[in-house]
């Protein structure tokens, strides 16, 4: 019972940076803007997150300020080279991932110089939930957790009602599906392109800056470990919808809890093993789910109005 | 005519990279009047209208609305001023229902709920007033064309405008329901609204305007009302003096098709129940029986989307059938790759030229060469002769008249018209005992048109067969021998070329069957 | 006239991300002259700099061509580093396990091992692309990271070198050394290996038919199809191709120059690849010439390091800015 309680609020726990940065790239998604720098975005939203902490003298909120504005700035550069200068957008995104990743480690290299052991900032502290989080059982693993774990789920309870209930929403997943059609409708879809894109990049930049924030207090080299990869995969799979985003956030967090428990109970299997499940477990995954899943008509593509077509 | 115009465009020009679209082309409309806008592919009318409706940017020139100069920056503008556009290729979003495609844009009731009920009430009582019925909770990928020409109206019209503009609007629509969309635009112009109708078509124009403007490679060349109007005027402002009319097909009426066939030897090409389904089990073919004798040009007739893209696929091998056998020559190529039957077999005009025929980041040469590139003479061993293509390739610019900077060009400096001449140069650049010609003449000016008309003619003389797939009803009967239509993927009648009747074709297009056209034809 | 008009744009990036990174520099306080002429002319001041540079530009040259031939084919292969660890396992492996057979035995079948077992890696992105119908992006990046663990495994296993701190296994055998070209500073036949490879993946796609089928495919991939080429077995190809050749880049490094595994051999080299296979924007005759551009300044890098204490990584800032402001030039001949 007591290991049930723990995997699951670790799981809940190890959901958070798949959630805000899956839900970021659907975001742009749903306009057509197709990100794949999260590795690297999600890197400098580590390191930046750190160092703001750190210089801060260990605030939280100026690191999470500090990486969602390297986020958003990340991403306004991905919406203005694609959809102002109408750069491939899989070729932009390259090229962004490669510079975050090697602002990642410059940074607290100029900042904090070469030393042998990192400092540390204090990590986020839980805030369990008045009444809720006396619930037996319940109120461990669902209301006693920090505040990012709620503002995830509450953030794609909101993104699906924005989506799919209200005008705006409306209006920005035509953007994604047809921009022609929304341009000729008078919907702005340049404006949809960007704002979609800086709100995912700041989002991605946060499910960085969670990594220290939360896990290990400290920034190292290369700490993502390929979860940007993995959440462009869940997004994939979850059909570019906020609701499967949090069912297969959850689902790559348990996989991924369960691989460092397996290590921690001592099973008598060389860890490496262990470190490849998240991997494999998203190929396999993918073998039966890519067919079936729906991306917004648009996606990865650049509109342009007076392109004729031909 | 001394009404006041509420629209006037003047002197606007439009320029794309280096090409003048629009050269100094003026145009006025006058209330509650259907102005025709002709003109062959390219002649600028489709430019002109995306610069009034916002799409693209002026180059130079003024609009005048109501009498106030009128600046416009975009669609949403011109949709505020009242000005509506119904674009030839619909724009719209598949997976939305037609409500959701209506109200985009607009500001609903409840913004924050989405309960649209005030607004499909609004629909469904438009579409009663304009004749125009639509079920506002259908997905717009799941309607027919027809329906979805409908939507597109009501669109505009749901936006309150006063001008409509109609982009070649019959494409792929029945003679019927081009009747039908006639009628309609005469109760919108009824109840005040001016309509401009944009067509290629002259017939459709004398049918259905009080005045019609011609425009001809960007420029302005007449305007007329239609008591002044006659089909000779037309024509030669269409065509201008680079054509001889007397000699075209185009305008010949049919004069110069010729239906001597071989009727002696094997058949070129031979269908024996042909059926193909999709992987999911769809039928989209279903039991095709028909000949096509050496010699004859075989058309087959149809609103998009009944089978045309599977049968031409099936019979150029890129497609195998689920059932049934295709013959060339008495010779089974049912499960022949496409690489055997492009040697001499087969060549194939694809409809969709960008997606299914032309390699844009590929250049001319390359393009030319597609599928042929394993066949003497170009190439040798494993190697490409690059020398032999090239020269070949100058020639094929030369004689079917490829504007481009040569073999080397990238594709994707290309105009469509140009592709599409491409496509045309290189299925009749090697020998083909049955080519396939699926909307072959789609964006090409009238010359073109003429051209690729002559080209399909002169197969004839040596025996090679054609089977031409076209949307276009009129092309069909100018020029083929016998004419199949084509209804979900079943083939509901083949008419003789005496028996051509475009009111016959067009009710089998919308699938009444053959019994009940000759009852109809009993009837009256 | 034209090749000046080809070459301006990256003469203009190069200065303009030199001129990028100067700030960062002179934040950091160095010299930013000092620091310029430490990253361009460290490869040319001695002849041990000049060979650094060129076993860099070895696997540099292979990594991007493992990127540019599927990419010729419009495929993304992003597993070029788990190609070459793949590749360099199986390499070493042959190598240990048959450290006694003789130098005209070993030597091939160390080059084959590394080479079919990078081909074989790349085919698993390949049949689930062709199978599936899955990006190929996703699953061959997310393979690197597997591959990670497999030679984290390997070297710390049985073969494990237990004198040398880092995860390293034993040396292979001698017959496994691939042969030198100059003993001191010590460069090895790799080198003409890799020229080979570039200059046979050039003569494949300007000019021979099944080279053109690959630009066909991936001009227009359902045109191509229509036509008669198999599309799906050309994107199989060109990812098989590219693993073999990155698998050849883990030969190298391990028969060449490290005689050993050594867990990070494939240092930033996939990265690096792909910088240099966008910049030549995809074309083959150029990437041995990218690649030899980045190698002098990754060399310098290194030495700037060393010498004046500024982060390594600035170089590699500079590297990505340049194809940044390469493509940038795109834009702006399409004005």
């Amino acid at each position: 019972m007591e290991s049930l309680i723990t995997f699951l609020r670790l799981t809940l726990l190890s959901m958070v940076p798949f959630v805000l940065a899956a839900q970021g790239t659907m975001l742009g998604g749903r306009a057509g803007v197709f990100n794949v720098a999260q590795e690297g975005i999600m890197l400098v939203g580590a390191s930046l997150g750190f160092i703001g902490s750190y210089l801060a003298g260990g605030s939280t909120l100026v690191g999470i300020l500090a990486a969602m504005l390297v986020g958003g700035i990340f991403g306004l550069a991905l919406a203005y080279f694609t959809t102002s200068l109408k750069m491939n957008q899989f070729v932009i995104g390259l090229s962004l991932l490669f510079i975050g990743t090697g602002l990642s480690t410059l940074i607290p290299k100029l900042v904090i110089g070469v030393t042998l052991s990192q400092p540390l900032i204090p990590t986020l502290k839980d805030l369990p939930i008045p009444l809720l989080s006396n619930i037996p059982f319940l109120g461990r693993v669902l209301f006693s957790h920090n505040i990012l774990v709620y503002f995830s789920i509450l953030l794609s309870i909101g993104l699906w009602y924005f989506l799919f209930r209200t005008q705006l929403g409306l209006e920005l997943r035509s953007v994604g599906e047809n921009p022609n059609a929304a341009d000729s409708l008078g919907i702005n879809t340049s404006k949809h392109r960007y704002v979609t894109a800086v709100l995912g990049g700041m989002l991605i930049g946060l499910a960085g800056a969670y990594l220290p924030m939360v896990y290990t207090g400290t920034f190292t080299e290369g700490m993502v470990k390929g979860r940007g990869w993995l959440t462009i995969a869940l997004t994939f799979f979850a059909g570019w919808s906020p609701l499967p985003v949090l069912y297969g956030s959850l689902f790559f967090a348990g996989i991924e809890v369960a691989s460092y428990r397996f290590q921690a109970g001592g099973i008598a299997i060389p860890y490496q093993y262990l470190l490849m499940v998240p991997y494999l477990a998203t190929i396999l995954v993918m073998m039966f789910t890519f067919r079936k899943t729906r991306v917004p008509g648009f996606l990865g593509n650049n509109y342009d109005r007076e392109k004729r077509s031909l | 005519m001394e009404k006041e115009a509420i629209l006037e465009l003047r002197n606007i020009r439009k320029v794309f990279d280096k090409t003048v679209a629009l050269d100094s082309v003026s145009f006025s409309l006058y209330p509650g009047e259907i102005h025709g806008l002709l003109g062959g592919n390219g002649a600028g009318k489709t430019t002109l209208m995306n610069i009034l409706y916002g799409l693209y940017r002026k180059d130079d020139g003024e609009i005048d609305f109501h009498g106030k100069k009128l600046n416009i920056q975009g669609p949403r503008d011109a949709i505020n001023h009242g000005i509506g556009m119904v674009h030839q290729h619909f724009l719209q979003i598949g997976n939305y229902t037609v409500l959701e495609n209506i109200v985009l844009g607009t500001n609903v009731a409840h913004p924050g709920t989405m309960k649209l009920d005030a607004e499909a009430n609004k629909i469904i009582e438009l579409g009663n007033r304009f004749r125009l019925p639509v079920d506002p909770n259908a997905v717009v990928d799941t309607l027919p064309v027809g329906t979805r020409q409908k939507v597109e109206i009501l669109k505009a019209l749901y936006r309150g405008v006063e001008v409509l503009i109609l982009d070649e609007p019959t494409t792929n629509l029945t003679p019927q329901e081009v009747d039908d969309l006639f009628e309609s635009l005469r109760v919108i112009v009824n109840e005040g609204l001016s309509i401009v109708f944009i067509t290629h078509k002259l017939r459709e124009v004398l049918h259905v305007c009080d005045r019609i403007t011609v425009l001809r490679e960007g420029r302005n060349i007449t305007s007329l009302t239609r008591a002044e109007a006659s089909e000779e005027i037309f024509v030669r402002a269409m065509v201008g003096d680079q054509m001889n009319i007397e000699d075209s097909v185009y305008f010949s009426h049919g004069s110069m098709a010729n239906t001597a066939v071989d009727e002696s030897s094997n058949p070129a090409l031979e269908m024996q129940n042909v059926s193909w389904k999709t992987k999911e089990g769809i039928s989209r073919l279903s039991g095709l029986n028909f000949q096509i004798k050496r010699g004859e040009l075989f058309g087959v007739a149809g609103v998009a989307g009944n089978g045309q893209r599977e049968l031409a696929e099936c019979v150029t091998g890129v497609i195998i059938p689920t059932d049934g056998r295709i013959l060339m020559d008495g010779r089974d190529v049912t499960a022949l790759p496409v690489c055997e039957l492009l040697k001499g077999r087969i060549s194939y005009i694809p409809e969709d030229r960008l997606h299914d025929g032309f390699l844009p980041k590929a250049n001319v040469a390359q393009n030319l060469i597609l599928g042929y590139h394993r066949q003497k003479p170009y190439c040798e061993g494993v190697f490409i002769k690059w020398n032999t293509v090239y020269d070949k390739v100058r020639d094929a610019i030369g004689e079917y008249k490829i504007k481009t900077n040569g073999p080397e060009d990238p594709g994707g400096n290309l105009s469509g018209g140009n592709i599409q001449r491409v496509m045309i140069a290189r299925a009749f650049s090697m020998d083909s005992q049955v080519l396939v010609a699926h909307n072959p003449t789609r964006g090409l000016d009238i010359p073109s048109m003429d051209f690729v008309y002559n080209k399909m003619l002169e197969r004839k003389k040596t025996g090679a067969a054609t089977l031409l797939i076209s949307e276009d009803l009129d092309e069909l009967l100018l020029i083929c021998d016998r004419v199949a239509v084509l209804y979900r993927g079943q083939i509901v009648g083949i008419l003789d070329r005496k028996d051509f009747d475009k009111y016959a074709i067009g009710r089998l297009m919308s699938g009444i069957q053959a019994e009940e056209t000759a009852d109809l034809r009993a009837a009256s | 006239m034209t090749i000046v008009r080809k070459i301006a744009p990256y003469v203009i990036a190069i200065i303009a991300s030199f001129a990028a990174a100067g700030i960062f520099i002179a934040l950091t306080g160095a010299n930013i002259f000092q620091a310029y002429e430490t990253i361009l002319f460290t490869s040319f001041r001695t002849p041990n700099g000049f060979v650094q540079t060129l076993l860099k530009f070895i696997p540099l040259t292979l990594q991007a061509l493992a990127f540019t031939i599927p990419l010729t084919a419009g495929k993304f292969n992003m597993g070029g580093e788990g190609q070459m660890i793949v590749g360099a396992i199986a390499a070493s492996a042959v190598g240990i396990v048959g450290a006694d057979l003789p130098a005209f035995i070993l030597l091939p079948l160390v080059i084959l091992a590394g080479v079919a077992a990078g081909a074989l890696w790349g085919l698993i992105p390949a049949y689930l692309l062709y199978k599936f119908n899955i990006n190929e992006i996703l699953t061959s990046m997310l393979l690197n990271f597997v591959s990670f663990q497999i030679i984290d495994l390997v070297a710390t296993g049985p073969w494990r070198d237990p004198v040398a701190g880092h995860p390293t296994t034993v040396q292979i055998g001698q017959g496994g050394f691939l042969p030198m070209l100059i003993k001191n500073p010590p460069l090895n036949a790799g080198l003409i290996l890799a020229l080979l490879v570039a200059a046979a993946v050039y003569l494949y796609t300007s000019r021979t038919t099944g080279g053109y089928e690959l630009v066909a495919t991936g001009a227009n991939p359902r045109a191509a199809a229509v036509f008669g080429i198999n599309v799906k077995r050309m994107f199989v190809f060109s990812i098989v191709l590219a693993g073999g050749i990155a698998g050849l880049s883990g030969v190298i490094e391990v028969a060449g120059v490290q005689h050993r595994l050594i867990v990070g051999l494939q240092h930033n080299f996939l990265v690096l690849g792909v910088i240099i296979a966008l910049i030549a924007r995809g074309n083959n005759l150029a990437v041995p010439f990218v690649a030899f551009f980045i190698a002098i300044l990754e060399i310098g890098a290194s030495a700037m390091q060393r010498t004046m204490n500024v982060p390594i990584e600035m170089v590699f800032i500079v590297e990505a800015l340049v194809l940044l402001f390469v493509l940038l030039s795109d834009v702006v001949r399409r004005r």
